[in-house]
């Protein structure tokens, strides 16, 4: 019974690995469609992403609309979570459930709401419309991440600040906020992908304008199975690979170096 | 100590008000307007009244797509619970070493894009695509299309959405006390008994929690079906989009959007008054 599980266990995992793999050998092949095996290899479509104004504007477009969402995220997020991890009022509770609502929704039920209510604002089309759609949606996974970390900090700290002479603002500048910084760092990021990856809104919002990187990888797909998505989906891989990594490699070094520190 | 005990209730009564303030203010005006519009569209365009929803409710083809988003949802959750159940066993079984190994591949494929994912399954199961040809290179003569069928649309759904429920479930697992384990097996729990009697309910949170969060993520899921499903077995989100982007039809297309959205909120209802929303993603 155990090693039959096992063994279902490790079918998963090259079912979870194959897709995300399959994608880079694609991205070096030469085949001017979807095309296994490759006929040949080579940089081409590389070389087509990083040369081509139609696949760059959608991605100079999603990292500036995610870094817009992310700082009006964080500015409305940020003060409402300490409401509600560090206060008690009355209506708290119907508070919290409205943090949560946007995650609630599907997506296509905004996607056509946004389109007809920014219609008569006249924001279809532009990168503020998506900002403003994108922020909603980025405030439940934020508060979420926020207020688990705040709801692990040692309030014992400020107090201890306050009762040496510091003004609440000092308490603030000086020990809460370095404190939650890893926290708020986390929140913004979470914040920032969910902008990045975000697709049915800027499908039906975004137009030609303020088009989305997944807004071009949607119509891309579904029209041409253009090869430069290989690419796309390789970097973007890249990136996420890179991050998870990243805090051990950075640990491993640390270690490193403080070895040869130690034998010197 | 000097503290003005009268002002502090004050103090503490007028502050997260102050800083829920601007947004709840922001969300009234950037999700709860379009969201009640979308509700006013669906009884006022083009007709005042109910004729949406009458069409919607019982119309063959919407009662179709209904009825398919459902049984997709339910397949999608089975396939997921199938396939995550003994991927978590595992990594509760193995090495710390192995377990992270697996949980950095679970934690990539749930950061890479849903649209990369889908894109992948395209290149996979696509007439010139390596499960095809090593069909071919096997000896099956006339392969049978993959893509664009809901074998391919399912697929990836289960794909994409597996890491929700792994993740959920190893979570469970992880905190088992296994001298609980050892203590039943010493009163001679062993086996299938020992699983369906102790294991399978310590585990039953983390089950009900992916299968809520795959359930309700794959009811309202518009991407993937859209791009791999066969048109003709649509979901109800693609329609919706359908109505919109190619019909112009916003009444139909909200009054759609407004029954997906009252059936996924009276699941989340449901388990909200269970559980705790905050515990789902949690």
């Amino acid at each position: 019974m155990n090693t039959f599980i096992r063994w279902i266990g490790i079918a998963v995992v090259a079912f979870i690995a194959a897709p995300l793999l399959i994608v880079v050998p694609m991205s070096f092949s030469t085949a001017a469609s979807l095309q296994f095996p490759p006929p040949g290899w080579g940089w081409q479509y590389y070389q087509a992403y990083f040369s081509d104004p139609s696949w760059l504007r959608p991605t100079w477009n999603s990292v500036f609309i995610a870094a817009m969402n992310t700082l009006l995220t964080m500015a409305l997020v940020v003060p409402a979570t300490f409401a509600l991890v560090r206060h008690k009022f009355w209506g708290k509770s119907a508070a919290n459930l409205m943090m949560m609502m946007p995650m609630a929704v599907p997506h296509i039920v905004m996607a056509i709401g946004y389109y007809s209510y920014f219609g008569e604002l006249k924001l279809v089309h532009s990168k503020l419309g998506v900002i403003l759609a994108h922020t909603c949606l980025s405030v439940p996974i934020t508060f979420l991440v926020l207020s688990a970390n705040l709801k692990g900090f040692d309030r014992t700290l400020e107090r201890a600040a306050r009762s040496l002479g510091a003004t609440p603002r000092q308490v603030f500048l000086h020990i809460t906020l370095p404190i939650l910084r890893p926290g708020l760092l986390i929140s913004a990021l979470f914040a920032f992908i969910q902008s990045f990856d975000e697709t049915v809104v800027a499908i039906f919002i975004s137009g030609r304008n303020a088009e989305t990187l997944p807004r071009k990888m949607f119509d891309s797909i579904r029209e041409e199975a253009d090869p430069v998505i290989a690419v796309i989906s390789t970097l973007l891989f890249a990136i996420v690979f890179a991050g998870l990594i990243a805090p051990s490699v950075i640990k491993l070094i640390r270690r490193m170096t403080a070895k040869t520190a130690q034998q010197r | 100590m000097g503290f003005k005990l009268s002002t502090l209730p004050d103090r503490q009564n007028i502050w997260p008000w102050l800083l829920l303030a601007p947004l709840a203010i922001y969300l009234a005006l950037f999700f709860l307007v379009p969201l009640v519009e979308v509700g006013i569209m669906s009884v006022t365009e083009p007709p005042p009244g109910l004729a949406n929803y009458e069409r919607v409710l019982t119309g063959s083809l919407y009662r179709k797509v209904f009825l398919n988003t459902f049984g997709t949802a339910l397949l999608v959750t089975v396939c997921c619970l199938l396939v995550g159940y003994p991927l978590a066993y595992l990594m509760s079984t193995v090495s710390k070493r192995a377990a992270m190994a697996i949980l950095l591949l679970i934690t990539m494929s749930f950061w890479t894009s849903f649209l990369v994912r889908t894109y992948a399954w395209m290149v996979l199961l696509g007439n010139n695509g390596p499960v095809i040809w090593l069909m071919q290179t096997l000896g099956i003569q006339d392969p049978p299309p993959l893509l664009f069928t809901r074998f391919s649309s399912t697929l990836a759904m289960v794909h994409i959405l597996a890491p929700y429920m792994i993740m959920n479930i190893y979570t469970v697992m992880q905190k088992i006390d296994p001298s609980l384990i050892r203590s039943a097996e010493s009163m001679g729990a062993y086996g299938r008994s020992l699983f369906r009697h102790v294991y399978l309910p310590l585990t039953a949170p983390g089950i009900a929690n992916g299968s809520v969060l795959v359930f309700v993520i794959c009811l309202g899921f518009y991407v993937t079906p859209v791009l791999l499903g066969s048109p003709r077995e649509q979901m109800a989100a693609g329609l919706i989009g359908n109505q919109i982007e190619q019909f112009l039809a916003f009444g139909l297309g909200s009054a759609m959007a407004i029954v997906l959205l009252v059936v996924t909120l009276i699941i989340l209802g449901l388990y909200h008054r269970r559980f705790g929303l905050d515990k789902l993603y949690g």
